[in-house]
Order: structure tokens, then sequence, then C-alpha cells
């Protein structure tokens, strides 16, 4: 079986992974996020509203290795590449090896009314 | 020349503008940054005529024009009482403004023009915060008055 973490997470976070402070309660570790703010487009009508979908990719074995369980990820604070997130939601990437040995994508929220 | 379409969506763009906390007022822009939030777009109306009489082509009649308008926020707070107090000075302002009544008025013969609220459907999703969006729609019913175009 191909050991996807050494094989292509570990890799592709080494290339375009940035450091990030992820803080919960006392918790606050420094983890590597890919930072994934997105484009997006709400309707509204006729017209259509222009803004981002901010979100970070990290990996679960990563988090774990900090001691950060999933009850930790929700309303924890993400601060990375000068900017201060609220994670809201997530959504989890398995890999081929595992749902444990894959990613989880945060889904972030403006820290302040921004 | 009296073009009461015209007159009637150019002061609906003045009364919207009017909305307290707009950022930015728009006609017909279909493409609204978050930056101009919150925005208010009046979109110029569908129009339709209920005279199906046979009388000649130059015959004053009634239409009906229903524009859009779009009230589009950001917020940290509770989106949905925002978009209530958004569409309830929204509907006071358009259906109690003076000069528009007078328009709609003006236009008629009996003096039966007349300015109807019809609806509206709301639109919410997450951005870089929580984004919702109005969509009200008014009808102006007026007479169209062909020889005086």
């Amino acid at each position: 079986m191909i050991d996807y973490s050494a094989l292509l997470y570990d890799p592709v976070y080494a290339e375009i992974g940035v450091p990030a402070t992820f803080i919960n309660g006392e918790n606050e570790v420094t983890l590597t996020v890919i930072d994934d703010t997105r484009p997006k487009v709400l309707p509204a009508g006729s017209a259509e509203v222009r803004s981002v979908g901010p979100g970070a990719f990290v990996r679960i074995p990563e988090l774990e290795q900090n001691g950060i369980s999933r009850d930790d990820w929700q309303d924890a604070s993400l601060t990375f590449n000068g900017r201060d997130w609220t994670v809201r939601s997530y959504e989890l990437r398995g890999s081929p090896n595992g749902e444990e040995l894959g990613e989880v994508r945060f889904l972030l929220k403006a820290a302040s009314d921004g | 020349m009296a073009d009461v379409r015209e007159d009637i969506l150019a002061r609906l763009l003045v009364v919207v503008a009017a909305i307290p906390g707009m950022r930015s007022v728009h006609r017909n822009n279909v493409d609204i940054s978050e930056d101009q939030l919150p925005a208010v777009c009046v979109f110029d109306a569908d129009e339709e005529s209920d005279d199906l009489q046979n009388r000649p082509s130059n015959s004053r009649g009634m239409v009906r024009m229903t524009p859009e308008i779009v009230i589009a926020e950001k917020t940290a707070g509770q989106v949905g009482s925002e978009l209530t107090a958004l569409r309830r000075e929204l509907i006071r302002r358009v259906l109690l403004d003076t000069d528009l009544n007078n328009l709609v008025a003006g236009s008629s013969p009996r003096g039966d023009g007349a300015i109807r609220y019809l609806g509206c459907q709301t639109d919410v999703g997450w951005m870089r915060s929580l984004h919702g969006a109005l969509r009200a729609q008014f009808t102006f019913k007026y007479w169209l008055k062909p020889d005086e175009l």
C-alpha cells in the first residue's frame, strides 16, 4: 500500500504549506496549513455578490500529534498569512490510507466583522 | 416627452438610496463586491399591459411595471432580523413616497394609478462573513400615453 502521507501530503505541505497558529481555549499550537481561500459568489436575484470563501487544509495526523481532537475544531481561532479566522465548520477529506490519515478542510469566517 | 416609466425608476433609485446604512446604490448592476455592502440595487422592470381591446394603436392604456429591488448585506449579527428591518424600511419608503405616488396617480386621467408590494425572497450564504440578500418586487400601475412619449 502506498503511504500517501509520506509520498503526497508531506511534500505538498512542505512546498505550499504556511505556518498557522491554532487556538482553542488553552490549546495553542503551531500547525502547517494550506491556504484554500476561494472566490465565492452569492446569488441575489438578478445580481451577484462577490467575496471569498476562506478555508484551510490541515493534515489530521498533525492535529492529533498536537493533541487537537475533533471536539476542539469548532470555533477555534486560526491565524495564517496575516489574517485571523474562526473555524465555523469543516469537511473531512479522506485519504486512501483512511480518514484518520487524511486532511480536514476548515471552513472559516472572519474573526472580526470584516 | 413624458416617460413615466423612466421617471418612476429614477425616483425609485433616489428613494432606496435613502435607506439608512446603505454604502452603495446601483441601477442594473449585476456585479457587486463585498466592499460595496450594504448595497441596494434597482433592476429595470418587466412591463405588461392589460389593455386587450381593439383600439387605435396610439390609445392610452394602463400598464403594470414590476421592478425588482435587491438589498445585500454582510453581518456579524443575525442576518434574518437585519434583512427584516431593511425590508420594513424599503416597503415603507416606496409605498409612502409622495413623488412616486404622484407619478402613478398623475399619469392617469382618473388618478387611479397605484403602487403595490408584491413580495420578497431571501438568500443567505457564508462568504468571509455571513451574507444575506433580499429581493423585493413592487408593481407600479400607470397610464402609458404613446402620444406623449
